[in-house]
């Protein structure tokens, strides 16, 4: 019964020492699997015992049945698909435009030291501003809609890339722009062909974090105006005392984040693919 | 009427900032005759790099005039080429595409130039290389992909600031020895900065030594004949070799009290 496993465990192996090494490596990887997964196993099982046996109170904390019976409902209504195609909808269109206009204004005052001086001080204000607090005045400006959950989506993730990718920009060698000057490269070519590129993996760090802070400006913009979306789902279901409704909506935003920064990572592997570290 | 490849008149550089200022170069003045190989010798921080940049371009003289090929210097000139310690090679560029950089910015870059380009390439041992990332390349490889882009833009001037203090002995060699011929045949002026005696003795025509700060040129020292016509290696076992290496070894160390 042991040889086959042994067997399997080694395969591939060029040696003895090398079927060693491949059979404790691939224990190990075996190991870390088995655990995460029983890590999940326990707490779903955790959960569900707990409500039954009324160690938790069901009410508020739900049941995993709940939660899934719930989903199997809102799914064969088709009305969850909407709240997840807007809320996804606002968080990638929000995550993009910060990105994007942060790494343009990071652009412009690279482009013009004086600015760069003059709209430091606000940078820095504008960066510790809690932006979640601006909601009422998006809200007063642009209305209670799609708009307002955007401008938050996006107002929590540009001030941070704009910083970034200043910092970005100034650090690159500067060995680098000699030698592009020395072959006389004018300043759109400084940019275009060294600085950007250079500063690409901090790019997609940016790209990185504000995959997360734009969940968080999205949620917090529906908790305040939306009638739709997970945000919503999650607010309304509050208010109703619905619990299993909040429960849902939470997993299925983790999921979500989770699929979009895992989506940015893999970008990231094919774009750096060639640098070193 | 004779010009010269470079002109020093007087050239001085004090750099400013808002404490001080700092005189990185009493007035110095020089000549360099086309096809002439000129290397710079001196410890650190007695202005060597501080000449380099200014022929580059890269910064303008406090006062006095520099001319390359008689004219004056006030912006990076399209006969000049520069070339580093660090290969500077970009990673995300293959090789193919970092050594027609040069080209890239200057605007010439076509068929024919990126051609020329690739056969540099070949002719320096590195066809194979054409299609793949700097970071696949070792240490030598890379600075040879660096001196195929210094030289890809055709230049007049070779402006080179301690090329080849990086990579290991037997690559430092090598290169040198591309490095001459390659002038040779195109008949380039060029000028390094170094602070390797040995280097500056077996490859230079003349060498002049700089000292103090601010610096100044302390002393002009001719190579002989048979050491200039002889390839970097052969120059350095000559018998003629060895004196001139401890005279010039002397020079510096007489004028300053670290030498680094």
């Amino acid at each position: 019964m042991i040889k086959p496993l042994t067997r399997w465990l080694t395969r591939g192996a060029q040696s003895e020492i090398h079927a060693d090494y491949l059979r404790r490596h691939r224990l190990r990887d075996w190991g870390v699997g088995i655990a995460r997964a029983a890590i999940l196993i326990l707490f779903v099982a955790g959960w569900e015992v707990s409500a039954r046996q009324g160690w938790i109170d069901p009410f508020l904390f739900s049941s995993p049945t709940r939660v899934w019976e719930l989903f199997l409902e809102m799914t064969a209504k088709g009305e969850l698909f909407h709240h997840i195609g807007i809320t996804v909808s606002e968080t990638v269109l929000g995550f993009i435009l910060g990105t994007a206009a942060g790494t343009a204004l990071a652009t412009l005052i690279w482009a013009s030291p004086f600015l760069s001086r003059v709209l430091d001080p606000y940078l820095v204000i504008l960066n510790s501003l809690p932006k979640v607090a601006l909601g009422p005045l998006f809200i007063v400006t642009i209305g209670a809609g799609f708009g307002s959950i955007l401008a938050m989506g996006v107002a929590i993730t540009v001030i941070i890339t704009t910083l970034v990718m200043y910092n970005s920009f100034q650090g690159v060698d500067p060995d680098y722009l000699r030698l592009a000057r020395a072959f006389g490269a004018n300043r759109f070519q400084l940019f275009s062909r060294i600085i950007f590129p250079a500063s690409i993996p901090d790019l997609i760090a940016a790209l990185k974090v504000n995959v997360g802070l734009s969940w968080v400006g999205v949620i917090v913009g529906e908790f305040l105006v939306s009638k739709n979306g997970l945000g919503y789902l999650i607010i309304y279901g509050f208010q109703v005392f619905n619990l299993t409704l909040v429960m849902m909506s939470l997993l299925i935003v983790a999921v979500l984040a989770t699929l979009m920064y895992d989506m940015v990572s893999r970008m990231e592997k094919r774009l750096l693919r060639h640098r070193n570290t | 009427m004779d010009t010269y490849a470079i002109e020093a008149d007087s050239v001085t550089k004090v750099y400013l900032n808002r404490q001080d200022e700092v005189h990185a170069l009493k007035p110095i003045s020089f000549r360099i005759h086309p096809g002439e190989f000129v290397s710079l010798v001196g410890p650190s921080g007695c202005g060597k790099s501080t000449v380099l940049s200014l022929m580059a371009g890269l910064i303008r003289p406090s006062s006095g005039c520099l001319r390359i090929f008689g004219k004056e210097v006030t912006a990076p000139s399209n006969r000049v080429s520069y070339m580093l310690q660090q290969d500077c090679l970009l990673d995300w560029r293959t090789v193919e595409d970092n050594i027609t950089l040069g080209l890239e910015f200057r605007g010439r870059k076509n068929r024919q130039t990126s051609h020329d380009a690739r056969q540099l390439l070949e002719l320096l041992g590195l066809r194979h290389t054409l299609k793949l990332f700097p970071s696949q390349l070792s240490g030598g490889m890379r600075q040879r992909v660096a001196l195929v882009r210094t030289l890809a833009v055709e230049p007049d001037l070779l402006l080179l600031d301690e090329p080849f203090s990086a990579v290991d002995y037997q690559t430092k060699l090598h290169l040198e020895k591309l490095l001459t011929d390659g002038l040779k045949i195109r008949e380039m002026t060029a000028l390094l900065v170094t602070h390797d005696l040995e280097e500056a003795l077996s490859l230079s025509d003349r060498i002049l030594v700089m000292g103090g700060q601010p610096g100044e040129i302390r002393r002009t020292l001719e190579v002989p004949e048979e050491l200039r016509s002889a390839d970097p290696l052969t120059a350095r076992g000559m018998p003629s070799f060895r004196p001139l290496f401890n005279e010039l070894w002397k020079e510096m160390e007489s004028h300053d009290k670290t030498v680094d």
